[in-house]
C-alpha cells in the first residue's frame, strides 16, 4: 500500500528528468555556456565570472528546470584527448548540444570533423542536436547564416533527426532562451524513443 | 606559485583576517600510500617539498591560497588506515584525490576506494578534484588514461576536474587550486 501510494506521489510531484550534453572543440565555450545557461534558468543563481572559467579537464554539471521538465546538464572537456570519453556519455543523453566558436575560422573543418565522428555513432541515432555558432558577441565572427551550411552539409549523417544550428553568445547570454525552449521540444517530443531517467529506473 | 601568496606562519594577522574572511573551508586530502598527499600539503603549504615518510594518522594544517582560507587534512593512504578516513568526512567542502599516475598496478584499487568513497552520504556535496601526479615520471598514464582507469566517465552526477601534476617539481598544482577556489566560491 506504502509503495502504491509512494509511487502515486512520486508520479505527481517528480518531474521527468533529461540529460543533455555539451561537447565542442576546448575554447569553444562550453562552460561559459552552461554558466549562462543555469544563471537564467535559476533563481538566484550568480554563474561564475566568466573570466575565471579555465580549460576543462573533468565533468561539470548543472540542473535547470524549464517547462515541467528537469534538465540535468553534463559539460565535457574538449581537448583533443579528451574526446575519446564523449562516447561514454551518448547512450543515457537524451539531447547533443555541440558548440562552435564561430570566431575561430581556422579550426572550423577541425570541428566540422568532430562532429561528424560524432553524429555517426550510433547511440546519438535519433537524438536531437542543437548547434550553437557561438561568440557571436564578436563582430568579426562568422554568422549563423555562414555556420549553418557548413554544419548541415553531412544530411545523411544527420537522418531524421531534428537538427537545428542557432546563434548564441555564451557571454551576454543572447540566444540561450531560444536554444534550450527549441531543445526542450524536440526531447519530449522524442521521449517515446528515449524516455525520460526517472522513468527509466522504475520500468 | 609565488611564496606572497602563502600565510605558513598564521598568527594574530591571520587570526583577524580569518574573523573578517569568513569561514575556512575544509578540504580532505586522500589517496593511496604513496601517491604524494604529503608532498602536496607542504608544497601547498610551504611552497617547497619536504622529505615525507608514509603517514600514519594525519597531518592538518591551514593554508591560504588567493584570500582564502583552507584547513587541509592529509589523511595516511595505506591499506589498514583507509577505513579511518570516514571518521573525517562531515562538513567536509572538497576532496583532493591524489593518484600516482606511475602506478598502473595499483590505479584499480584506487579505483575502488574512490568510488566507496564517493558513495558517502557526507560527501554528496564535496567538489572532487583529481591529481593525476607524478607526471614526471616516465610511462605514466595520461590524464585520459586516469579518467578511465578511475571510472569517471560513470560518474555522471557531481563535478569534477583532474589536473596532471608533479608535486615535487611543484607543476599543476596552481591550476588545481585555482580552479578549487573559484569552484568553492561560486557555488550556491
Amino acid at each position: 500500500m506504502f509503495t502504491l501510494f509512494y509511487g502515486l506521489y512520486k508520479y505527481l510531484v517528480q518531474k521527468d528528468d533529461y540529460c543533455v550534453l555539451i561537447v565542442g572543440l576546448d575554447n569553444a565555450g562550453k562552460t561559459t555556456y552552461l554558466e549562462s545557461a543555469k544563471t537564467k534558468f535559476t533563481k538566484n543563481y550568480k554563474g561564475m565570472n566568466p573570466k575565471q572559467i579555465t580549460t576543462t579537464v573533468g565533468l561539470n554539471i548543472g540542473k535547470i528546470t524549464v517547462s515541467g521538465i528537469q534538465l540535468n546538464f553534463w559539460d565535457l572537456g574538449g581537448q583533443e584527448e579528451l574526446q575519446s570519453l564523449w562516447d561514454k556519455y551518448y547512450a543515457e543523453s537524451h539531447a547533443i548540444i555541440y558548440i562552435v566558436d564561430s570566431n575561430d575560422r581556422d579550426r572550423i573543418p577541425e570541428s566540422k570533423e568532430t562532429f561528424d565522428k560524432m553524429i555517426s555513432n550510433e547511440n546519438l541515432s535519433g537524438i536531437p542536436l542543437l548547434v550553437l555558432a557561438n561568440k557571436q558577441d564578436i563582430p568579426e565572427s562568422m554568422g549563423v547564416r555562414e555556420v549553418k551550411p557548413i554544419f548541415n552539409k553531412n544530411a545523411h549523417l544527420i537522418g531524421r533527426r531534428d537538427c537545428m544550428v542557432m546563434p548564441v553568445s555564451a557571454l551576454t547570454g543572447e540566444g540561450i532562451d531560444e536554444g534550450i525552449n527549441w531543445l526542450v521540444d524536440c526531447i519530449k517530443r522524442n521521449s517515446d524513443v528515449r524516455p525520460p531517467r526517472n522513468q527509466q529506473e522504475t520500468s | 606559485m609565488t611564496s606572497s601568496t602563502y600565510d605558513p606562519d598564521g598568527g594574530l594577522f591571520s587570526y583577524f583576517r580569518n574573523l573578517l574572511g569568513g569561514r575556512e573551508m575544509r578540504i580532505l586530502i586522500l589517496g593511496l600510500d604513496g601517491a604524494g598527499k604529503t608532498t602536496i600539503l607542504y608544497k601547498l603549504q610551504v611552497g617547497e617539498v619536504v622529505t615525507t615518510i608514509p603517514t600514519i594518522g594525519f597531518n592538518v594544517e591551514q593554508v591560504t591560497y588567493k584570500n582564502l582560507k583552507f584547513q587541509v587534512w592529509d589523511l595516511g593512504g595505506q591499506t589498514s588506515i583507509r577505513p579511518y578516513w570516514r571518521c573525517y568526512y562531515s562538513n567536509t567542502d572538497a576532496i583532493i584525490y591524489v593518484v600516482d599516475s606511475a602506478d598502473k598496478d595499483r590505479i584499480g584499487i584506487s579505483k575502488d576506494e574512490l568510488l566507496y568513497m564517493l558513495r558517502e552520504e557526507e560527501l554528496q556535496g564535496a567538489i572532487l578534484v583529481v591529481l593525476a601526479n607524478k607526471q614526471d615520471m616516465d610511462g605514466c598514464m595520461s590524464v585520459t588514461e586516469v579518467y578511465q582507469a578511475l571510472g569517471l566517465d560513470a560518474l555522471k552526477n557531481r563535478t569534477f576536474q583532474i589536473f596532471k601534476t608533479s608535486a615535487k617539481k611543484g607543476e599543476g598544482l596552481e591550476e588545481a587550486m585555482d580552479w578549487l577556489s573559484n569552484a568553492l566560491t561560486s557555488r550556491k
